[in-house]
């Protein structure tokens, strides 16, 4: 849905962007991260048609964002949530979203429709004529969410869609992002959020105005490093410690209080192979846990090599 | 150009410029002043040597305050764009609302337009009730004391249909180009006025020059004319997505 080959943008000297290749699948929901200034919103920019390219290519469906007509096909399927809301604060919610609809030529009827059905879903139908300047920041967002979703589009760029909310009205958002991802709406997510990202979406990219990693998050968090098991023990002898060690599959061991902490690439084939051996040899196993490196850590790793470079 | 959908923009800029007082309150208040002022100052002043002018000389002096009072009603179309137009626009830039609007499928062109037009049509529509209110009083002063409605005359009908409004159109222009260069409204009022100040003046000589003869009115409201589409392109060049997302802060 999503198609992007060595997308670059400059500003005078600054390169903003450089030489992004990227592919998103329709009903994908897919991450963007990445620190400030690494180049987001200007590859959401470039995408929507908004700001024009240095060189590189990109495709919103069956359309490049090169061509003027092409860019107006683009805009009526893409919905946008920039980093500022940027609703008219004098306007009630109601007559905001009529007004974008309106421009997003969506037929009376059908705007009415979804004005109300997308209010009522984010809570603010019984608020619809009070004027925007009046909300929270949260509700502000939501409306703003409803914006970008008037027009039904089949692509959504959401820039930083929980940025500045209180938790409850980001869980609010984040439900909502679940519910656009069950309606197979292809999400293009760009957040600082690093747990909102892993929970929300199927790939991540990491930009730093090159494209530095794009993976499943799973993915990205086993590729850094290897996978352990920690077994959990009431007590750990020598012996325990000395049959785990004999095993093949264990590349290394350690043990801390009554933990063993084993490194083991498999650990859905091993892991049973080592359990009956340690019970085996005596051992009352209380629980099995798997330690993994956070989407977090990753995500420093991989920034910090790119900056080195 | 789809009209209809700067027509979209123009009726949400009025619908949110109807809910701002100040707006409101220069729309109202300066066709009042400019339309009432003159023909009132002019009434006094006439009444008082009433009785030692001849019916001709009254004629010719109830003839020119139309002419003037038909320059003070350029003053309007000339003066109020730094006004609204920096509501429309600079509005626009402080509310962050300029990415989301752009990110419809509407034209950089459907959107000038639209937002012009939303500064343009008050701005008409309060010199035309300058007009009236002018119309108004010098025609009832003339008509009990000489028996003649002073208005409309040939060169008020050109004034207040064709200079004004080209007027208004060149001001409106002036203000866009003005609007990208600034980033708050009272910064674009000021800049606006300033850049309005000798705008009036021109069009001030203008105008007095146009009532010499049909053709030098004819002659002025061409160049007025011309001068109103070289700077539609001149704002159309600043008023670009790439421009307004990347250049205007």
């Amino acid at each position: 849905m999503i198609d992007a080959e060595n997308l670059t943008r400059k500003f005078g000297s600054l390169t903003a962007v450089e030489n992004v290749s990227l592919h998103v699948n329709e009903g994908e929901v897919f991450g963007f991260l990445g620190p400030n200034g690494a180049g987001k919103t200007t590859t959401i920019r470039m995408l929507c048609c908004l700001i024009g390219k240095t060189s590189g290519e990109a495709r919103i469906g069956n359309f490049s964002v090169d061509n003027e007509q092409d860019c107006l096909e683009i805009r009526k399927i893409v919905g946008l949530l920039p980093e500022n809301v940027g609703l008219y604060e004098n306007l009630s919610a109601y007559k905001n979203l009529d007004f974008y609809g309106k421009l997003y030529e969506v037929p009376a009827q059908k705007r009415q429709e979804n004005i109300e059905r997308l209010l009522r879903l984010l809570g603010i139908w019984e608020r619809r004529e009070d004027v925007v300047g009046t909300f929270s920041k949260g509700t502000k967002q939501k409306i703003a969410i409803a914006r970008a979703l008037i027009h039904e589009p089949k692509v959504l760029f959401l820039d930083e869609p929980t940025a500045n909310l209180d938790p409850e009205a980001a869980k609010t958002v984040r439900d909502f992002v679940l519910e656009l991802k069950k309606e197979k709406r292809t999400i293009f997510l760009n957040t600082h959020n690093l747990d909102e990202a892993e929970r929300l979406c199927d790939r991540i990219a990491i930009l730093k105005t090159k494209l530095v990693a794009v993976d499943s998050p799973k993915n990205l968090e086993h590729s850094l490093y290897n996978r352990r098991t920690i077994i959990h023990l009431e007590a750990v002898s020598d012996a325990m410690v000395a049959a785990v060690k004999e095993l093949g599959m264990v590349k290394n061991l350690r043990v801390t209080d009554s933990k063993l902490i084993l490194d083991i690439d498999n650990p859905e084939k091993d892991n049973p192979e080592v359990i009956r051996t340690i019970v085996k040899a005596g051992g009352n196993i209380q629980y099995v846990t798997e330690m993994r490196s956070t989407l977090e850590d990753v995500y420093l790793k991989l920034i910090r090599e790119a900056s080195a470079q | 150009m789809r009209l209809w959908k700067s027509w979209i923009v123009t009726q949400k800029d009025l619908s949110t410029m109807s809910k701002n007082k100040y707006v409101f309150y220069s729309l109202i208040g300066l066709p009042i002043l400019l339309g009432a002022l003159y023909p009132v100052t002019f009434i006094f002043a006439l009444n008082s040597q009433i009785a030692s002018l001849t019916h001709a000389q009254l004629l010719a002096a109830a003839n020119q305050s139309t002419d003037i009072a038909s320059i003070f009603l350029v003053i309007i179309p000339a003066f109020l764009p730094s006004y609204i137009a920096s509501y429309s626009f600079v509005g626009e830039k402080i509310e962050k609302s300029l990415e989301p609007l752009l990110a419809t499928p509407t034209t950089d062109g459907e959107l000038l337009l639209g937002k012009c037009l939303a500064a343009f049509l008050p701005c008409m529509g309060a010199t035309y009730v300058g007009a009236a209110i002018s119309a108004s009083i010098l025609d009832a002063w003339s008509y009990t004391r000489i028996g003649v409605f002073l208005i409309p005359n040939l060169y008020w009908i050109l004034t207040v249909i064709i200079i004004a409004p080209l007027a208004c159109v060149l001001s409106v222009e002036a203000n866009v180009i003005v609007s990208s260069k600034v980033n708050d409204i009272r910064a674009a009022q000021q800049l606006g006025g300033l850049v309005s100040l000798p705008l009036i003046i021109l069009i001030l000589v203008a105008v007095s020059s146009a009532q010499l003869s049909l053709l030098l009115a004819i002659l002025v409201s061409i160049i007025l004319a011309v001068a109103d589409v070289t700077l539609f392109y001149l704002s159309k060049e600043t008023f670009q997505r790439e421009e307004i997302l990347t250049k205007w802060k």
